[in-house]
């Protein structure tokens, strides 16, 4: 395991070239989720083992057919952490006992969905920082129970239409900020990503390698099933939810939020909106003005927050 | 070897230190908390050489005591009752990860109601999940037990995790003498872990415990875990004989005690049956020809052994100390599979006794008994029985004159 | 008893197709039993869905192996053995594929004793994942092949499965329906209820004893990395992305990050390198390539202009 750190990644043209993670998995053709997946194991290369929890990246390894060049292992949905504790501790113990060189250490990475992530799992994640684990936690965030047909989870954010708010207002509640909740943990570090930005990716990815710890990623992940657009347009709807403020990217570590990517201006939020076809209620039949106007209002606020330090 | 004075959690933390156990996933619950007490004084008195981390749920240790496994180190874990059932999920899922670990249960009866007394609800509810289960009736066997379950759960043949069983109470908390092996004596029995082929390590890829599409090669793989349950009865024996090589005790797979005339037997699991003992002793000095039979290996179940054991008696009376609501006692569903078909299958009667840590006298013994030569005379088994005497029915009768205030002054008018 | 079987893409009303049957049949006063067939699949992946149907009550479940009506809403699906379109069909069976080529040339092509017929393909749809109306299109030929469903029968089964969409849309579906009822009419009961099998002539299944296998072997693991690769979900695939490497700026760091399931390789000369093997097709190659070098084309006509180049 490498724990250096000169930054590789200044311009695309850092990016690498090559692709470790095996084409052929099952996912939804344009999936936000496996973009970021792609990027994050080309960077932290094949010395890892995925600790996998219930959700739409389940169904990544069927047998006998795995996408990873390195390890995985199925858990549970509500596991993961805990079996990314027995797998560090394993791994711990036979270094310490030379059953195991440092060549054949590895580094040990939760997957899980957002349904795992904000709810269901949250225990064991919360769990997994209070005993300081030495992990990387990947949180693909699709905003909804993907796998069983897009559900509304703990992470739908409002008016989003799902399979269960299929109502003229869409989903009631708000989409919960599991970057405080796991930045409340003090943990070694917290970052929100999205792969429509792989430089800012990459650099967060670079960080962490270099780091020790709990080190927790939350990636929007555009999904053409359950968002209900054209795969086609993955890239550009996450770098619009960047663009209009709906999805700040930063970074917790220390005690402190840093914003890595403030948009200058940001685009009104309907143009994230309207290419979505969970939110075309809110222009069709007719403009639900004042539906847009909360959200639009929120996110000012959030950013009104931040400029206000 | 040391004999001392040690309660089964304390008989079962040293099982865990004898075997050389590089990994603990914690999490405490009443009766078996003193078991990961005693692992962490050792610990951190730096008398024992492990990894001890407490984790948030029970869901979470065991999963964490499969990974480990799954890792390449020696885990071990307790739990008991609620905490079993709430790690329930993980208890099948890591038995399909083929890993071999042990795990104590301190057998403690169900919520609802709620208690912290004895009985084997609990285990039972692990019976399909691929664990290898041993039952044990004393400390000592406790101790012992963790070492062979570990030679049996890493086998090769085997590999698949294990449950040690003990009674809450009744061994959990009770001070009984215990041979203690020497540490090396202990490790020389035990050896070295070998992941062969399953072991996360860099330049080598592996990944463990996915999907399967069909039920072709689901039907595989669930099919060669039960193979694998079933190879436990042949290398038990050729464990136990290495064992009692090395430390003069023998545990068969089957503890049957009168055994060899008996027309009368009763059946029975864990630390209940050593009072059977005792009345199968009065029984005898009555001339009564009675036996005990008490699976120490329930799973996998020695379906051939107990066929040979019985088959021939009078009548056998199956005491369970669980109940299948809607069907009446496991144990006694298992030894009807197990007889079913012979000519001279004995005539099996069906008890339920110890729900809850509930007592079971001697004469309650010796009235099954009295009831098996009766059935016997008459050629059929007796009505399943709960054991439940009027004097209890009378004490619940004034608890619930107390309980539904209402209730009870009507009574009395 | 009918056993129907539908084959077509994830996305293309397959199920809808079964739904739409199996309300025709029972509103026929049949017994039914209709079902989607799911796996790990995603839109464009095959599926399938399935029909019985019978006077009496239907003991029988689970995926059809002897249908008396295979029906192929993708022709593309037929050749390829992941979609088993083919299985279990015999001389009892009826072939029907929606095509623009002849039964002649799919009797020859497929070498099978199974009936076939057209449904003739209208759609001038590029993309296939968008077929307009092939669920009704293949409800309604279903329907008229088996002679049991009334044309009134069919439009009400229709209409009552479809109701969520608007009246419009229900519209031109009960009319495309009833073209497809009326031109299949021709042929109307060709496909026959089949047999269920008898207890006193049938093949012996070919059971073994499980051997057993230690876990160094039957562990639910794999061994080696990436094997992945050999399933080909360019299969999926209804638009195909095609790089004009005279327009390709050779930023092929774009292309190749962006593409969710890395299947854009960089080849040595630096150019991009789309792996088609596993090219899900969907196409945000196409939508982020800065100089507009990627383009998009029906998979179906990359392939007739590949077999035209070949041949």
């Amino acid at each position: 395991m490498s724990k250096q750190s000169p930054l590789h990644f200044h311009r695309m043209k850092d990016m690498p070239s090559t692709h470790l993670l095996g084409t052929g998995t099952p996912t939804c053709a344009g999936c936000g989720g496996l973009e970021t997946l792609h990027t994050m194991y080309d960077i932290l290369g094949d010395k890892t083992v995925f600790v996998n929890a219930a959700g739409c990246m389940t169904l990544l390894s069927v047998y006998p057919f795995t996408p990873f060049r390195g390890g995985w292992l199925y858990t549970s949905m509500a596991s993961a952490p805990a079996g990314a504790q027995g797998v560090r501790d394993a791994l711990d113990i036979l270094l310490q006992k030379k059953k195991l060189s440092a060549d054949e250490n590895v580094e040990v990475v939760v997957i899980t969905g957002d349904g795992t992530a904000y709810g269901m799992g949250m225990s064991a994640t919360s769990g997994a920082m209070d005993r300081n684990l030495d992990f990387i936690y990947l949180c693909y965030d699709n905003e909804g129970y993907g796998n069983t047909g897009q559900q509304y989870s703990p992470a739908t954010p409002h008016a989003a239409r799902t399979s269960t708010s299929r109502g003229s207002h869409g989903y009631p509640g708000y989409k919960k900020d599991l970057f405080a909740i796991w930045a409340a943990h003090n943990p070694a570090y917290v970052a929100t990503v999205i792969a429509a930005e792989p430089l800012d990716l990459a650099k967060k990815i670079e960080k962490i390698q270099a780091m020790s710890g709990p080190r927790m990623l939350i990636s929007l992940a555009p999904c053409p099933t359950g968002w209900d657009y054209d795969p086609q347009l993955s890239v550009e709807i996450g770098r619009l939810a960047v663009q209009t403020g709906v999805w700040p990217l930063k970074e917790y570590s220390d005690g402190e939020v840093r914003h890595t990517k403030v948009p200058k201006q940001r685009k009104p939020v309907e143009e994230y909106l309207q290419l979505q076809g969970r939110f075309r209620h809110l222009f069709e039949p007719k403009r639900d003005a004042a539906g847009i106007a909360e959200i639009q209002s929120r996110i000012n606020a959030y950013w009104d927050r931040v400029d206000a330090g | 070897m040391t004999r001392k004075l040690l309660t089964g959690n304390s008989a079962a933390a040293w099982g865990a230190r004898l075997a050389g156990v590089d990994y603990i996933p914690a999490f405490p619950i009443t009766p078996q908390t003193e078991i990961i007490e005693d692992l962490a004084g050792w610990i951190d008195r730096g008398e024992m050489d492990a990894r001890m981390v407490t984790l948030e749920s029970e869901h979470s240790m065991i999963t964490a005591a499969g990974s480990a496994a799954s890792s390449g180190v020696r885990a071990f874990t307790a739990t008991s009752s609620q905490g079993l059932l709430y790690g329930m999920e993980m208890v099948y899922t890591v038995a399909g990860w083929r890993t071999p670990f042990v795990m104590v249960n301190v057998s403690r009866g169900l919520a609802s109601p709620i208690t912290l007394e004895s009985d084997h609800n609990d285990i039972m509810a692990a019976r399909d999940s691929g664990f290898l289960q041993i039952h044990c009736a004393t400390c000592q066997e406790i101790a012992d037990a963790i070492l062979i379950a570990y030679r049996l759960a890493e086998h090769p043949d085997v590999r698949m995790p294990a449950i040690v069983n003990l009674d809450g109470f009744y061994l959990s908390f009770t001070r009984e003498p215990v041979d203690l092996a020497k540490t090396s004596e202990a490790s020389a029995f035990v050896g070295e872990y070998d992941p062969e082929n399953l072991q996360f390590k860099g330049n080598s890829p592996l990944s463990q415990a996915m999907a399967v599409l069909g039920g072709g090669p689901y039907s595989y793989f669930r099919y060669e875990a039960h193979l694998a349950v079933q190879k436990a009865l042949s290398v038990y024996d050729e464990i136990i004989d290495e064992f009692e090589d090395r430390f003069g005790r023998r545990y068969d797979m089957i503890d049957s005690y009168q055994m060899e005339d008996a027309e009368y037997v009763i059946v029975m699991l864990g630390s209940f049956s050593t009072k059977a003992r005792d009345a199968v002793d009065s029984l005898r000095a009555a001339g009564w020809k009675a036996g005990l039979l008490r699976p120490r290996l329930f799973r996998p179940f020695p379906r051939q052994q107990i066929r040979q054991l019985l088959l021939g008696r009078r009548a056998v009376a199956v005491i369970d100390q669980n109940i299948s609501m809607g069907m009446g006692g496991v144990l006694h569903s298992e030894f009807a599979t197990a007889l079913y078909g012979a000519n001279d299958a004995p005539l099996l009667a069906s008890y339920i006794g110890g729900l809850g840590g509930r007592d079971i006298s001697q004469q309650e013994f010796f009235a099954i008994a009295d009831e098996l030569r009766q059935a016997d005379e008459r050629g059929e088994a007796p009505s399943p029985r709960l054991l439940y005497t009027e004097h209890e029915l009378t004490e619940m009768r004034k608890l619930q004159a107390i309980a539904q205030a209402e209730h009870a002054e009507i009574n009395q008018n | 008893m009918f056993r129907i079987r539908f084959h077509g893409r994830g996305g293309q009303g397959m199920k809808t197709a079964s739904r739409i049957l199996g309300t025709a049949f029972f509103n026929a006063g049949y017994e039914v039993q209709d079902a989607p067939r799911y796996g790990a699949e995603r839109r464009g992946a095959p599926i399938f869905a399935y029909v019985r149907a019978d006077r009496e009550t239907i003991n029988e479940r689970g995926i059809i192996d002897r249908p008396d009506l295979v029906c192929v809403a993708d022709d593309t699906l037929v050749g390829m053995p992941a979609a088993g379109v083919v299985q279990g069909m015999d001389a009892h069976t009826v072939l029907l594929i929606n095509s623009h080529e002849t039964a002649e040339t799919w009797q020859k092509r497929l070498n099978t004793e199974a009936r076939i017929l057209i449904l003739t393909a209208t759609e001038d749809v590029e993309d296939r994942a968008e077929l307009p109306y092939i669920g009704s299109r293949c409800a309604a030929a279903a329907a008229a092949l088996t002679n049991v469903i009334e044309r009134e029968t069919l439009v009400a089964a229709l209409t009552e499965e479809l109701g969520h969409l608007p009246a419009d849309i229900i519209a031109q579906n009960r009319e495309i329906a009833l073209r497809v009822f009326d031109e299949m009419a021709q042929h109307a009961g060709l496909v026959a209820p089949g047999s269920m099998p008898s207890a006193n002539d049938y093949d012996s299944p070919d059971w073994i004893e499980m051997p057993f296998e230690n876990a160094a072997i039957s562990n639910l693991a794999i061994h080696a990395g990436a094997t992945s690769v050999m399933v080909r979900t360019g299969l999926w695939r209804t638009m195909r992305p095609v790089i004009n490497y005279p327009k390709c700026s050779g930023c092929a760091w774009i292309c190749s990050t962006y593409c969710p399931d890395g299947a854009i390789n960089v080849r040595a000369d630096g150019f991009p390198e789309i792996d088609y093997d596993h090219c899900k097709g969907c196409l945000v190659c196409v939508a982020q390539c800065p100089p507009h070098a990627i383009e998009s084309i029906a998979e179906h006509v990359a392939r007739e202009q590949e077999a035209e180049a070949s041949a």
